[in-house]
């Protein structure tokens, strides 16, 4: 019984800290685009 | 170039093994020694060699060789007609065929570049494994390029820890070479933006700050532009938004400037994703708008603002919205089955099931396909978002083990991202 209340106690805690961390931490969702290693042109490739 | 390489890498160009290139002139025991520059033949032998290669020893057309592949290399940095390129390729290609050149190696080598460019990986890979075999013989100036171009290769293959190693050794060569600024500014900013890859936000910036100082001087717009947007990113990594905008305000009127087009809308791209960031969706809308809306700008940019505009749209709840863009999506990619485009494939799909709830086939693509594809790809900053999105939807149907299963997989990948 203890272990099982340990173990909701601990799987909260994950949730929470992770809630927290993400309200007050955006995680990067790899929306920013790096240029490209090449040149770029009108007709190129962003990548 | 010495001359026995010279044969040798001809000589596997041609498929020929060393007995066959030997026969009747020298042992092949010899020819082995000539090749790996152990010993010095006679001018008669190398003559005979040549002529069974089929290559002419003629000084004064090297000299138009060396012309011509100076104005090659440099095309290949600059921004350029790709079909010019190809047409200087095949003049050199025969000139290189029949004629002994000292630039032969250095040709060879900016080939990998050149496959590069036009998108051709596979023959990039090819010429990087046959030059493996004489990468030995190489100098300093002929390491430089091989390390540079062999990065560029992992780049492009999403490798950037294996392309960091790369520049890093072709950086170790500068001090042992006279290049020109634009050059070494080239090599700052290609390390510049393999830190940004990697989520190495300090190295980056000041890597790209080295890298403009220089293409400053020598008036380069578009390549200012690229610095301009690796510090706009940085810097909004950092949380620095206020240097962040600036950065991307002086990139988007360098692309103004030049007329770039694919400058000016990523930089609209990342100007969304900063204000996304900050959650200021109204602006982060605005600007995805304007890629999506640009038919200029190439499909992998068009998909990358569609995306972004499918998640905004889903998390504040615009459901019409959502299917609209949703729409588009799967629109640009009709009828394509390629590797490049399935993460967005993915994403389409994922947020599609989610919003129809299709529990059952949200859950399947999720947890069967999207998830091992970002572990494969090592993409964890969409790892966290989609496995928190499972967590979620877990936790909505009631379904908590489930639900912490992912929640933890979410929290795990993000601790992962920030000691990345």
């Amino acid at each position: 019984m203890k272990k099982l209340i340990a173990s909701v106690a601990l799987g909260t805690l994950l949730v929470a800290g992770f809630l927290f961390s993400q309200d007050n931490q955006p995680a990067d969702t790899a929306m920013d685009l790096e240029p490209s290693i090449f040149s770029i042109g009108n007709t190129g490739s962003f990548f | 170039m010495e001359i026995g390489p010279y044969i040798k890498l001809h000589r596997i160009k041609q498929e020929m093994t060393q007995a066959e290139l030997a026969e009747g002139i020298v042992s092949f025991a010899y020819l082995s020694k000539i090749e790996n520059q152990k010993t010095e033949a006679s001018p008669d032998v190398i003559s005979l060699l040549c002529t069974r290669l089929g290559i002419q020893l003629d000084n004064e057309k090297d000299i138009t060789i060396k012309e011509k592949c100076q104005q090659w290399f440099g095309q290949l940095f600059e921004v350029n007609n790709k079909e010019e390129i190809k047409k200087n390729y095949k003049e050199l290609e025969e000139l290189m065929e029949t004629t002994h050149s000292e630039s032969l190696v250095m040709y060879e080598i900016h080939k990998i570049r050149y496959f590069l460019i036009l998108g051709e990986k596979e023959e990039a890979l090819k010429q990087i494994n046959s030059l493996a075999e004489i990468s030995s013989t190489f100098d300093s100036l002929h390491q430089f390029y091989w390390y540079k171009f062999k990065g560029n290769y992992n780049s492009t293959d999403g490798e950037f820890n294996q392309a960091m190693r790369m520049y890093k050794l072709a950086e170790d060569k500068l001090n042992q070479l006279d290049l020109a600024e634009e050059e070494i500014a080239d090599l700052h900013y290609t390390i510049a933006v393999t830190h940004s890859k990697l989520r190495n936000t300090l190295e980056s910036i000041d890597y790209a700050d080295r890298a403009l100082d220089i293409f400053r001087i020598q008036y380069n717009f578009i390549r200012c532009a690229q610095c301009h947007i690796l510090l706009g990113i940085s810097y909004r990594r950092i949380k620095m938004y206020d240097k962040s905008i600036k950065n991307h305000n002086l990139a988007k009127h360098l692309g103004n400037l030049s007329k770039n087009k694919q400058v000016i809308q990523l930089t609209n791209q990342n100007l969304g994703y900063l204000h996304s960031t900050k959650g200021d969706i109204k602006e982060a809308i605005h600007y995805y708008t304007e890629v999506v809306d640009d038919p200029e700008v190439d499909l992998n940019a068009r998909l990358t603002a569609v995306t972004s505009l499918i998640k905004e749209y889903y998390n504040i709840y615009n459901i019409d919205q959502t299917k609209e863009m949703i729409e588009k999506g799967m629109e640009l990619l009709e009828g394509d089955v390629s590797e490049t485009y399935r993460l967005y494939r993915y994403v389409i799909n994922t947020y599609d099931y989610a919003i129809k709830q299709e529990k059952e086939k949200f859950e399947s693509l999720v947890i069967d396909e999207f998830i091992p594809y970002l572990r494969k790809h090592k993409d964890y900053a969409n790892l966290v978002v989609y496995a928190n999105m499972l967590g979620k939807h877990y936790e909505k149907v009631s379904k908590y083990k489930d639900s912490v299963k992912y929640y933890k997989l979410a929290n795990l990948t993000y601790e992962e991202l920030v000691n990345l």
